[in-house]
């Protein structure tokens, strides 16, 4: 008499199946973020977590503060005289905008990719050089600058000229660039910022895929206004939109959740609304 | 919509633009006629005393063994000691004014109203300035560091302007992408502010060197003496080329009206060679990156 | 490139395979119970469906999730909704098992005739050489194969037929004529796995093809 054998595992499971929240690693932890230019808060009142190994993308119609939040991540807008931030950051557990920190040190460990590529105008080798020259990682520089283009994808296209400008690349070649200039200080966290949006659909897509690979060893950050690139490579999305109070625009943030639940089934309406396109 | 509409025959615009080109070509016209004659007229005086009497021998009654070879030296003297005085601070209070300063405190503000009409002083004054303050108030004498000194106030205007407009044509792009890998504000302006702006300022402080070995005026007033016939030195009397064309000019002789011409071709070789230089370094360095 | 894509097809494809084996598994289970009238084994095959329906959900959930996030198109979006078409043909196939598990059951005390169980027996194994052979023409694009379905399909028809005869001149006995009505239902739940392969074949077809048709009209 046959019983039949005991069920196979379905494959349900995915290989690389996200983590489950007890298992999640909180590296950025937000609360009660605000960011005020001047008199307008930009962003009003902002909390989530952000986890480890995990594509985060915000998303939002302009104007949402999603810009300027992820700013606030490697405080880069310390370089806005008028800014200022109410609300805590945490990263690691570490208060990032405590008296003591160092926002030099922050940033090692926080790198940033900006929407149009800024490749210095020096030599291929000294755009990737530059991050460990200033801060004093100088040994083994070419191997440093080898490794960081491997992970880039851009090493077979340029290792026979480092020496050229980096302004002789194509957009997204130079995109690539810069992101091979922030892994070479060998950060935690990649923070981008509509990284592809000045790019062809082709060179998007090569990001797109790099991204996947890097996150495996990267805690990825990215904002962009084009929804469906966030629904293509985010783990998590969180959704930002305008409210407005008094007559002033501010940022806030409406859903975050997992991004299969934001594209199929998001609990908020105005998140369906701009998810579906009838935004506005 | 037929063909016949794409060509009405009426081509009103047309005239307006030819106009407008040939008024501008006639400038053009006016400009270089006006150059044109001042350096025919200057190589028929003084072709045939541009020799090497001219720039071997020291001054001299005699116009046939007279030459402009301590005005040459000064000339060069002065202009090496103005810019290694210029650059530094022009570039030095541009970096401040750009990059460190806040616009908004009133201290800065009177700092950039200043330099703007510093620019637009007449050198004359500048040589009054001079007089009164280096020569008697610092009790430096006629010397050439007076000279070098005074030049470096009436063109560091000018410098400090075209070292900021440099400064300012590098993206902020290249700013925030150095800030973002981890640099301190002096890292980012020292390795990439800097070097990226260097045409920019080289350029400038090159034009303001051109402009200011022709000078006469505030050389003059601080006392270029009109008589030298030994080499200058830094802390010695001295004379400049622009002063011994002006006092060769005023002496009754033909010959020396000859040789003052023969002295400005010197010195219109040496402000083209200077303009050259900037264009130069300005077409590299555009190339290169 | 499009490394997500690729890899989230991938996966939905080997959970449809598996599904697959699962309904091979469920249909051998419920064969084996009906020519030994096992009673214990047919129970087996109606639990054992939770875990097909199980695979089914989680695939629908993975092809909602993809349409909403990678937007398919062109062949992909093919795959996309060949997984989704050939997902319920299974379940409806594993449906079918569990009905005759169930027929089975019912009627485990009486005695078969023999023949006809021999013929049900070969329908059976017929019914899973066509879905073996479905799942392979999907999984190697073999349009040819999958065509192939057709004839095979003709086969099952023609044993119908025959068992449908057979039992219509079954003796008067009525607890044999309550088995044999019974095994009508068995025999049309074999029929319509059979039609359910075809199904699938169609779906390798579109897929390569593009265009979707009908491999034999309905007047067959």
């Amino acid at each position: 008499m046959t019983i039949i054998e005991s069920p196979v595992q379905v494959a349900q499971q995915r290989e690389r199946e996200l983590p489950p929240p007890e298992q999640r690693e909180v590296v950025f932890d937000v609360s009660g973020l605000t960011v005020r230019y001047g008199d307008n808060p930009a962003l009003k009142d902002v909390s989530l977590e952000v986890y480890r190994n995990f594509v985060t993308a915000f998303i939002g119609p302009s104007g949402c503060g999603k810009s300027t939040f992820i700013r606030c991540f490697n405080r880069m807008n310390d370089l806005i005289p008028s800014a200022a931030v109410e609300g805590t950051i945490l990263y690691h557990g570490e208060d990032l905008y405590a008296p003591a920190v160092d926002a030099v040190e922050v940033r090692k460990r926080i790198g940033m990719v900006f929407q149009k590529p800024n490749p210095f105008p020096k030599s291929i080798h000294a755009n990737v050089a530059f991050g460990p020259r200033v801060l004093g990682m100088t040994d083994d520089l070419d191997g440093r600058v080898e490794r960081a283009l491997q992970q880039a994808a851009l090493w077979d296209e340029v290792k026979d000229r480092l020496d050229e400008s980096a302004l002789s690349l194509s957009g997204g070649q130079q995109q690539r660039l810069c992101i091979a200039r922030c892994l070479a200080v060998e950060p935690d966290v990649l923070l981008m910022d509509e990284p592809a949006s000045a790019l062809d659909p082709i060179s998007t897509t090569r990001i797109e895929d790099l991204m996947h690979e890097l996150k495996r060893e990267y805690t990825i950050v990215i904002v962009t206004h084009n929804m469906q690139q966030a629904a293509r490579i985010a783990d998590m999305t969180a959704f930002f939109s305008v409210q407005i109070e008094d007559g002033r625009r501010s940022g806030i943030l409406v859903e975050y959740d997992a991004t299969p639940t934001i594209f199929t089934k998001p609990a908020d309406k105005r998140t369906e609304d701009y998810v579906t396109g009838r935004f506005g | 919509m037929s063909a016949a509409s794409l060509s009405t025959g009426r081509r009103r615009g047309v005239w307006r633009g030819r106009i407008f080109v040939g008024l501008l070509l006639l400038s053009m016209a006016v400009g270089f006629l006006a150059l044109g004659t001042l350096c025919v007229d200057v190589l028929q005086k003084g072709l045939a005393y541009f020799d090497s009497v001219l720039l071997t021998n020291g001054p001299s009654s005699d116009p046939d063994i007279a030459g402009a070879r301590p005005a040459i030296l000064a000339t060069l003297y002065l202009g090496v000691l103005l810019i290694l005085f210029t650059v530094p601070i022009g570039v030095g209070t541009a970096i401040y004014l750009e990059e460190y300063a806040d616009r908004h405190r009133w201290p800065n503000r009177l700092l950039e109203l200043n330099i703007q009409n510093l620019a637009a002083v007449p050198s004359i004054v500048y040589g009054i300035l001079g007089l009164a303050f280096l020569v008697r108030g610092l009790g430096l004498g006629r010397v050439l560091l007076a000279g070098a000194l005074i030049l470096t106030l009436l063109v560091l205007p000018t410098v400090i302007i075209a070292a900021r407009e440099a400064i300012r044509a590098v993206p902020s792009s290249i700013r925030e992408g150095a800030y973002a890998l981890g640099a301190t504000q002096w890292q980012v302006v020292s390795r990439q502010v800097l070097p990226a702006a260097i045409p920019g300022i080289a350029t400038g402080s090159i034009l303001a060197l051109a402009r200011a070995i022709g000078e006469t005026a505030p050389l003059i007033l601080i006392g270029a003496l009109t008589f030298i016939s030994f080499n200058p030195t830094v802390m010695g009397p001295f004379t400049a080329l622009p002063v011994q064309i002006y006092n060769w000019t005023k002496l009754p002789d033909e010959k020396f009206k000859a040789l003052a011409a023969a002295a400005i071709i010197v010195l219109l070789i040496m402000v083209l060679l200077l303009n050259a230089g900037a264009i130069w370094l300005r077409n590299r360095y555009q190339k290169r990156w | 490139m499009r490394i997500s894509l690729q890899e989230e097809l991938d996966q939905l494809e080997a959970s449809l395979q598996e599904e697959g084996a699962l309904v091979l598994r469920a249909l051998r289970g419920c064969l084996n119970a009906l020519s030994r009238q096992d009673a214990e084994l047919a129970d087996e095959v109606i639990a054992f469906d939770d875990e097909v329906d199980e695979t089914y959900i989680g695939i629908e959930e993975g092809i909602q999730s993809l349409l909403a996030r990678q937007t398919p198109v062109a062949i992909d979006l093919r795959n996309v909704l060949a997984v989704l078409h050939i997902n319920l043909h299974l379940e409806r196939m594993a449906d079918y098992c569990v009905t005759v598990a169930k027929l089975t059951k019912l009627v485990h005390d009486s005695t078969p005739d023999p023949t006809l169980t021999e013929a049900l027996e070969d329908m059976g194994t017929r019914a899973e050489e066509m879905i073996q052979t479905a799942l392979d023409s999907f999984a190697d694009r073999d349009v040819a194969s999958a065509e192939s379905l057709v004839d095979l399909d003709e086969l099952i028809d023609g044993a119908n037929r025959r068992v449908v005869h057979q039992i219509l001149s079954l003796s008067a006995d009525p607890d044999l004529r309550e088995w044999g009505l019974r095994m009508l239902l068995v025999s049309r739940c074999l029929e319509r796995i059979g039609d359910h392969a075809v199904d699938i074949g169609e779906q390798t077809a579109f897929l390569v093809s593009g265009q979707f048709r009908e491999f034999t009209d309905a007047s067959h």
